[in-house]
């Protein structure tokens, strides 16, 4: 199954230690939350998880694979998808196509096949469009389907981009700051929207500085503080551990 | 009257090849940002891969029998060995620069364009190489205006071809991988694009274009030379900087119009035959002064590769 | 140790290098020629023809004090002359052993002209197989030869042939805009004026051209009795040609010498049928053209149309120095001003200012062959 194992993951930038020997999982079917201060090393587990960074001990391994040595493209179709800190849509394409490039990693039609507009290419591009709708219709941005991204306001591109992720049709979803600039209302949207994630048969692995969302949605938490897992455990269990709370507040 | 409509289908059939031909300057822009020197290249090799296969078919008697099957054969061939050339040239000159500065890279363009020209040089000679006449003979005479049958197959193809292509770009998912990749090569990477083989792709489809229009231009005038790729070339990019560097349609755009205006000043103007490039390179100018990312704009990315 | 080894073989070396010299002595010629870029088909030409009158005269006994006669074949790349002044200038600087005796060169007008002045001042022998306009001679250089023809009389040639045989009364030009093609088209403009010829239009394309409809279309439009061509190459000439014909001219086209090369054939085939050019005159049954012809197809294949020129010119200065014993330029003009002799292209004999004579005539392309058509000597067909 869709197990995400970090095993004493370490990352290091020259002298920088900015994991060191981490290690947790993320299992099948659970949100798990990835919390601690500015620095404590959350965007780096993403970027180690999604291929973008190399580990410079440990390992990760999914679904009972190793992803060292893995390109993001092909992170992506081994089932593991991401949303960005600060959005990065295709500004220029409409939201649909955006949900559809995402799909890129699942279809096979090669260039051949596109040009001559083959049966089996139309069938598949069809398809697509009908999943990327389906997506978009998942994340209630139907209606705005054939707007152009930049055109969006900064709620719904965030949304877009969860969608565009789900587009990829991953196992394991990776929010980064999902409820970044977003008001109390669109919060709540946005965590009734991951819980349904979360219903679908995916696990997600969320960083959120926003506590009210990532302790009203997480099955679990995970603090670490710089580049060291300080804790993990249920919501109620965390809030109540020592070194969180020295973590957050300071000696 | 007659004579301005025979002026203009002679300004549209050059378009046809400058459009055709800037496509590959404007793709590979688009997505890594290259001016690419060697693309004149392709065209030059384009024109000699089909002389070479057509002569042969010539010298087995396919030629009398099923000439238009030869040069869709040849065309075919062509463009798919161009490509290959591209890519292989991407992959030894471009490649393994991604990283560096873009001066560099551009000056690698130098040095692979230098030598691929002297390459056709030594291995064709310095001699023109005379396409068969099979096809050239004839044409159309419509109220005076005569246009030859390789205008007309000029005109055809290139218009077949432009349409594959924005149906490639526009309508598939190669095309939104490709717009993706040259949007933002790091996010396209994330939604599982793998941007070496869309890089790859887009010089093989630009060379591709290229060398069609090579062999067209091979056949029209009646013979290929080793640096035919030169002159056009620099036509070619101003036509791609003209409509907007990267974006697709303004280099079809811009294509079509330095022929246009190439001819009609060789028309019109006294002694335009001799500045006729410089009037193709006025309004280049002009257009730049008022519209500084071209016609269509640099950065109107809904049409950008 | 390791050190006086190498004074040791650094020692044996410049040895080797000063005995060297001494004992095999190498008569040092140069050749100016586009190798590459549009003009390279005729560059190759000339080069080939040096090349084919140096085995010609080694096979024959070579030069006397010397064991082997060399080519230093630079290459200028165009006519617009920038590139032949550095390689003129790395001729002219060479010097010892190295010295270059003479030079065979260029081919363009318009890259012979600024060439020659250095070389002259250099005192080195030029004498060019294919530079035709008149004011290569008319500089007053003393060094300064030519074996081809001269521009105003072949605008006379072919005005004459135009009013005479082709009883034309309009008369269309288009040149290239170089040194030559447009000093020749002026020429001609003049002469058909002078003889009572409408010119409809002189127009211009550019040198390295390939597209020339629009010209086309207007001298189609302008539909006159004659069309005549002044381009650098015979590579533009067969665009022009069959693009001409494709358009649906109907004119006569008449052209002159520096399309004058089988390429022209090769290339604009039928469409040439027919057409008249300008060259001088070769009797390729004389003696001297069938030993060339036998020596230069033999290595270098097709000949070209500045080949034979090139082989006297290459022929002439290496038996001017044979004659004089010396490479002084001084003593080798002398010696050239002397010289008459049969060459292949044509009899070799220069006149005070250089030049050798013209004796154009009017060719025809007949059955994919250029054909000794009309002499305006005698105004009579051959």
């Amino acid at each position: 199954m869709a197990h995400l194992l970090l095993n004493d993951v370490s990352v290091h930038f020259g002298g920088l230690q900015a994991l060191s020997e981490v290690s947790f999982e993320l299992r099948p079917g659970e949100v798990l939350g990835l919390i601690g201060p500015n620095g404590a090393g959350k965007t780096t587990i993403f970027n180690v998880i999604t291929g973008v960074y190399r580990v410079s001990g440990g390992e990760v391994a999914y679904a009972g694979r190793k992803l060292a040595g893995l390109k993001p493209h092909q992170i992506l179709a081994a089932g593991i998808a991401r949303t960005f800190q600060n959005i990065r849509l295709f500004t220029a394409m409409t939201a649909l196509e955006n949900v559809m490039v995402a799909q890129h990693c699942r279809t096979r039609a090669g260039v051949l096949g596109a040009v001559l507009r083959s049966p089996a290419q139309r069938r598949e591009e069809a398809r697509i469009r009908e999943q990327a709708r389906a997506a978009l219709d998942f994340v209630g941005l139907a209606n705005v389907a054939d707007q152009v991204a930049r055109n969006l306001p900064y709620g719904l591109q965030r949304r877009l981009e969860i969608a565009r992720a789900l587009g990829s049709e991953p196992n394991t979803i990776l929010l980064d700051e999902p409820a970044a600039g977003l008001n109390p209302s669109e919060s709540r949207d946005l965590m009734d929207l991951i819980r349904r994630i979360r219903d679908r048969g995916l696990n997600v692995l969320l960083v959120e500085h926003d506590m009210k969302v990532v302790m009203g949605v997480s099955d679990r938490l995970v603090v670490l503080d710089h580049g060291e897992l300080i804790c993990q455990g249920r919501p109620d269990e965390v809030k109540k551990n020592k070194r969180v709370i020295e973590a957050y507040l300071g000696h | 009257m007659e004579y301005f409509f025979q002026q203009f289908i002679n300004g549209i059939t050059l378009g046809g090849v400058y459009a055709l031909f800037a496509l590959g300057y404007t793709m590979v822009y688009g997505i890594i940002q290259l001016i690419n020197f060697a693309h004149g290249e392709f065209f030059a090799a384009g024109g000699y891969v089909g002389v070479i296969v057509l002569s042969f078919l010539g010298a087995h008697g396919y030629m009398g029998t099923h000439p238009w099957l030869c040069l869709a054969f040849s065309l075919v061939l062509t463009m798919g060995y161009c490509a290959m050339l591209a890519m292989a040239v991407e992959k030894i000159a471009y490649k393994p620069l991604r990283r560096s500065t873009r001066l560099s890279v551009l000056l690698s363009a130098l040095g692979m364009s230098i030598f691929l020209q002297n390459g056709l040089m030594l291995t064709q000679g310095v001699y023109d190489k005379a396409y068969p006449t099979a096809f050239v003979q004839g044409g159309l005479d419509i109220g005076g205006v005569r246009i030859s049958i390789m205008q007309l197959l000029i005109l055809g193809l290139t218009a077949v071809l432009l349409f594959i292509l924005n149906a490639l770009v526009f309508r598939t998912r190669i095309g939104k991988a490709m717009r993706a990749t040259a949007q933002d090569k790091v996010m396209s990477a994330l939604v599982g694009i793998n941007s070496n083989r869309i890089i790859s792709l887009t010089f093989a489809i630009g060379a591709g274009l290229a060398a069609a229009a090579g062999i067209m231009v091979g056949l029209y005038y009646g013979a290929v030379r080793y640096d035919m790729g030169f002159v056009p070339g620099v036509k070619a990019f101003a036509a791609a900087v003209l409509g907007g560097i990267g974006n697709i349609t303004g280099a079809m755009l811009g294509g079509f119009i330095i022929g246009m205006v190439e001819i009609m000043a060789a028309a019109y103007v006294p002694h335009g035959g001799e500045y006729k490039d410089v009037f193709a390179f006025i309004i280049l100018i002009a257009v730049l002064y008022f519209m500084p990312t071209g016609i269509m704009g640099e950065n109107v990315d809904d049409t950008r590769v | 140790m390791k050190k006086s080894l190498a004074r040791i073989l650094f020692l044996a070396l410049a040895l080797c290098l000063v005995a060297g010299g001494a004992w095999a002595k190498t008569l040092k010629i140069g050749s100016i020629s586009p190798l590459t870029g549009p003009y390279a088909a005729d560059g190759t030409d000339i080069k080939n023809g040096v090349l084919a009158a140096i085995d010609a005269f080694t096979a024959a006994g070579g030069v006397p004090g010397y064991d082997k006669i060399e080519l230093d074949a630079q290459d200028d790349a165009s006519c617009d002359g920038k590139q032949t002044v550095a390689a003129a200038n790395k001729l002219a600087s060479q010097s010892g052993d190295n010295k270059i005796a003479g030079v065979v060169g260029a081919y363009c007008s318009g890259a012979t002209i600024p060439a020659s002045e250095i070389l002259d001042e250099a005192g080195i022998v030029m004498i060019s197989p294919g530079s035709t306009a008149e004011k290569v001679t008319e500089r007053g250089l003393k060094y300064m030869f030519r074996t081809c023809g001269r521009d105003d009389d072949q605008s006379k040639a072919v005005g004459k042939f135009m009013k005479d045989y082709l009883k034309a009364k309009t008369v269309f030009i288009v040149d290239d805009k170089t040194t030559y093609s447009q000093g020749l088209a002026d020429n001609v403009e003049k002469e058909c004026k002078a003889l009572g010829l409408t010119v409809i239009e002189h127009d211009h394309v550019n040198a390295g051209d390939r597209d020339f409809s629009a010209v086309l279309t207007k001298v189609k439009s302008a539909n006159p009795d004659v069309f005549y061509i002044s381009l650098q190459n015979s590579s533009s000439g067969g665009l022009m040609v069959s693009q001409a014909k494709r358009v649906g001219i109907t004119s006569k086209l008449v052209a002159q010498d520096a399309v004058f090369h089988p390429q022209l054939i090769d290339n604009a085939k039928e469409a040439a049928e027919g057409m008249y050019l300008t060259f001088g005159f070769i009797d390729e049954n004389s003696p001297a053209y069938q030993s060339f012809a036998k020596i230069y197809s033999a290595k270098y294949g097709k000949i070209g149309a500045y080949s034979s020129y090139a082989y006297d010119a290459a022929t002439a200065l290496l038996t001017a120095i044979k004659n004089s014993g010396s490479t002084d330029a001084e003593k080798i003009r002398a010696e050239l001003l002397k010289m008459d002799m049969p060459g292949a292209a044509k009899r070799i004999k220069f006149k005070e200012n250089g030049d050798s004579g013209s004796n154009y005539i009017v060719l025809v392309i007949k059955g994919g062959k250029f054909v000794n058509f009309w002499d305006p000597e005698t105004g009579k067909t051959f």
